[in-house]
């Protein structure tokens, strides 16, 4: 029935039903996962439209999802459900090099935008270490970052406008230049909770005329961490403030050889673009500032290729630990910046109590951590060390005055710490946005909010 | 009809803001919040106000984490008190309201205000990184936090920007601040006729990005007390001293190829020229004058102006315009010298206006029937999702009744 439905108003090849094919999607970058009942792959806001209309009369939950690289579930059906995939929903619709602005599919990948706009001297700011896969669909719904939203700020900052099926099948559009309510920030971030983006209008920017990129390193992980708060607190804000300890630079050098000094305990990447006078003023400041904090060495990038180097270890530091662990889990903490060394022992202390092996790869100047747990899937008591290592990292972060996730999500993973940071009156306006726009929680349910939850129990 | 406030309230705290606003919705009450009162002129006046909530009082640092580069405040805190703490300790939010002495955070946030130099820093609603509002019905609730990166559930502090009060009352507002740019430097030139559309075009393709740049055209007595005809053009930049030295030259060969004549540097008081434009901006002739704002892309934004300069022309309406380069707004003033004939035209050109700039919308007034003009411009695409929004967190409508887009 459903399929038939769905192959009607689709077509055969759009339609996956098969456990083999269902089974790909059965998971994101999460460690969960559950097989959906069908997968759709529309072409075009109006089949996406159909999809949600025939799910409706079907009462099959809907999911939509991108390039499954999020890393907390928020891309899994839970029970059974559709999962809309933009695989061929990619394109740029429009390209306004003038005013640098562009409408695009939510199935583009993110990096293919700014190497589009390249050649018109543009980019795209927000770039999440998995831009080169992940897509402009999947970075709304999570309002994700990236190391240059230090300075460009993260995906809400970049979207002009959306086009959204609602939980009824219509179609609807929002613009930061609308009057009224700002319907676009409200969407961003909201998992695929409120509707699901057909497509999204975008801020470029112009590419800086001076780029510098610069490691530090470090001979002890707390001289690092301070001389990130140092940098902060002085008024120096970098376009970029990366960190890393020696679990990960070890693994980034033997898979890519970026060119990072290996023998230090923590290196900072650092990154400042701009204005020519601008760019060497902050390098010289900077470079002061963690001369003071101990750096053991300095080293400038001299040019583009050293440039693309450096940062290409930062953005596959994850991906480099397969070399060292069979699985690993990325926890995802947001702490005031002047908390970062309290934030990296307590990271320290949970790990090494649980016997669990850390490497912190992360955006050190957001004061946003990204610990990356090692273990083997396979073994019980390594799982559990995990859980419990993550769970002890999580609430030291809330205890520092932290969220619970800084630019990955809630989904699936932490909709039940979601309580721990906020009060039922705070999640009670939370839960109005959902009556508003999707009433029945047919639009990903079981995301975002407290399991067991439903909006008249949240309602006053 | 308007009725008239009975009561004007100026709670100190939190908690008792909560409680007459969970009193009045109880009542049947309706609850007009103000702050400043500077931005007045924008919205409908409410359609009944038994209470006028005045937040001027609920004021304060809450938490001034300086090495964070974060900051909270009670919603009542002036914003010129606020920048100065924060100029103090080298760090700023581009705020850019009018008359900063007297508007509040919360009344600035709650209006969405858009300042000129957003295409450089980002919008207000980009530093807002929490809040603490209360509801209609009383309740006191939080969003965010005191982090710059936050992604637990929806955005719920960048969905009161711009709210107007009609999804709660914003007690409190969490920023993050940027580093202050060491210096600024304004510039001034005349910008005789002919010279106007050259001049704006190579403004906005400079090597160095000005902070705000304004063809302003009338508005002698608001911005500068110099009653000379022609139009003149302010372009303001901040930076380095060094960037300043380059901005410098680079604006002047590109004004001079321009046909501009010779420019006049302002450092000391470069920022408070630009704040006088910015004051500007709300700035009422009597009952006798309604600012409009258009929204168009830079390039645009020229013969816009233009445009709706000749169409008051033909209502015999003075007009005066500032065009804000950088962003493509077109700011239009209208007045007429005698209260009573622009009474008489006003409703008339408003739906002139209309016809040519549908998205039009009023940013001052203090005309007796402000009410009658379609102050927010063609209602919004989503306009039935904003009123379901506006009944489940206000299903009385006791926060500022129909003040909002299409009296919602």
């Amino acid at each position: 029935m459903l399929r038939d439905r769905l192959v009607e108003a689709l077509g055969r090849d759009a339609v996956k039903t098969a456990p083999e094919d269902l089974a790909v999607y059965a998971f994101d970058a999460y460690t969960d996962g559950s097989t959906p009942s069908a997968v759709v792959l529309p072409q075009s806001t109006r089949d996406v439209s159909a999809v949600v209309k025939i799910a409706r009369d079907c009462g099959e939950p809907i999911v939509a999802r991108g390039a499954g690289t999020g890393l907390c579930g928020g891309a899994v059906s839970i029970a059974g459900g559709i999962i809309v995939s933009f695989a061929r929903m990619n394109r740029v619709l429009e390209f306004d090099e003038r005013n640098r602005r562009v409408r695009v599919q939510p199935g583009l990948i993110n990096l293919d935008l700014s190497r589009h706009a390249a050649s018109s001297g543009l980019f795209y700011a927000p770039d999440p270490s998995s831009q080169r896969i992940s897509t402009i669909g999947g970075n709304v719904a999570t309002n994700a970052g990236g190391p240059h939203c230090l300075s460009y700020g993260t995906t809400v900052n970049h979207v002009l406008g959306l086009e959204v099926v609602d939980a009824e099948g219509e179609v609807f559009t929002t613009s930061i230049d609308d009057p009224g309510y700002d319907l676009t920030a409200a969407l961003i971030g909201s998992e695929g909770t409120l509707g699901i983006v057909t497509a999204a209008s975008l801020r470029l920017m112009a590419l800086p005329e001076a780029v510098r990129v610069y490691v530090a390193a470090f001979d002890d992980i707390d001289s690092a961490s301070e001389a990130v708060s140092a940098i902060v607190g002085t008024g120096i804000l970098p376009t970029a403030l990366e960190m890393m300890d020696a679990v990960i630079t070890g693994a980034v050098e033997s898979a890519f050889h970026a060119g990072y000094p290996i023998d230090a305990a923590a290196l900072l990447l650092v990154e400042s673009a701009g204005y020519q006078e601008d760019v060497e003023s902050a390098e010289a400041a900077i470079r002061s500032i963690v001369r003071e904090h101990g750096a053991s060495s300095w080293r400038s990038a001299r040019d583009q290729a050293e440039r693309e180097a450096l940062w290409a270890g930062r953005k596959g530091a994850a991906g480099a630990i397969g070399r060292i662990a069979p699985n690993y889990y990325t926890q995802d903490v947001c702490v005031p910046r002047s908390k970062l060394p309290l934030a990296l022992r307590a990271v320290a202390a949970a790990s090494t109590s649980n016997g669990i092996t850390v490497g912190n790869v992360f955006h050190a100047g957001d004061g946003n951590l990204h610990p990356l747990l090692m273990y083997d899937k396979r073994d019980r008591k390594q799982v559990a060390a995990v859980v419990a290592t993550g769970n002890e990292i999580l609430q030291a972060a809330i205890d520092l005055g932290g969220t619970i996730s800084g630019e990955h999500g809630i989904g699936w993973e932490k909709r039940d710490a979601m309580t721990r940071v906020y009060s039922a009156a705070d999640l009670a306006t939370m839960a109005r946005v959902r009556e508003v726009f999707d009433p029945a929680r047919l639009l990903n349910p079981e995301k975002i909010f407290p399991s067991g939850t439903r909006c008249p129990e949240v309602t006053p | 009809m308007t009725r008239q406030t009975q009561a004007r309230l100026m709670p100190a705290g939190v908690e008792e803001v909560s409680g007459i606003v969970g009193r009045c919705d109880r009542a049947g009450e309706k609850v007009h919040v103000v702050g400043g009162e500077t931005l007045a002129g924008m919205g409908f006046p409410p359609e009944r106000a038994d209470v006028t909530l005045v937040t001027t009082s609920l004021r304060g640092i809450v938490a001034n984490e300086r090495a964070d580069l974060t900051i909270a405040a009670r919603a009542g805190t002036p914003i010129q008190s606020l920048a100065m703490l924060l100029a103090n300790q080298r760090q700023f939010v581009p705020f850019d309201a009018p008359a900063p002495q007297y508007a509040t955070l919360g009344g600035t946030l709650a209006a969405g205000w858009l300042g000129p130099r957003r295409h450089l820093y980002g919008r207000l609603r980009d530093y807002l990184i929490g809040s603490t509002i209360v509801l209609a019905d009383g309740t006191i609730a939080r969003a965010g936090g005191m982090v710059v990166k936050n992604v637990a559930g929806y955005d719920m502090s960048r969905l009161y920007v711009g709210s107007f009060g009609t999804l709660g009352v914003l007690v409190q507002a969490n920023l993050k601040t940027v580093p202050l740019p060491a210096s600024s430097r304004l510039f001034l030139a005349p910008l005789p006729e002919g010279t106007r559309e050259r001049a704006c075009a190579r403004l906005i393709a400079l090597g160095t990005v000005p902070a705000a740049a304004f063809w302003i055209d009338g508005f002698h007595h608001a911005v500068d007390g110099d009653e000379g005809p022609e139009g003149r053009i302010l372009v303001l930049f901040d930076g380095s001293d060094a960037l300043l030295e380059r901005a410098t030259l680079e604006l002047r060969s590109a004004l001079g190829r321009a046909g501009v004549p010779a420019t006049r540097v302002i450092d000391a008081g470069a920022r408070e020229a630009f704040e006088r434009v910015v004051d500007a901006y709300i700035a009422c002739l009597g009952e006798r004058s309604v600012t409009y704002r258009i929204f168009r892309f830079p390039q645009e934004s020229g013969s816009c102006a233009l445009a709706v300069q000749e169409l008051a022309r033909r209502f015999k309406l003075r007009s005066e315009t500032i065009i804000d380069v950088m962003n493509g707004d077109v700011l239009l003033r209208v007045s007429d010298l005698d209260a009573h004939a622009f009474g008489a035209k006003i409703e008339t050109f408003d739906d002139a206006l209309h016809e040519l700039e549908p998205r039009a919308q009023v940013v001052a007034s203090k005309h007796p029937h402000r009410g009658n003009l379609r102050v927010w411009g063609a209602p919004p695409p989503a306009i039935d999702r904003m009123r379901a929004l506006r009944g489940r967190f206000d299903p009385n409508r006791t926060l500022n009744p129909g003040c909002f887009v299409q009296g919602v």
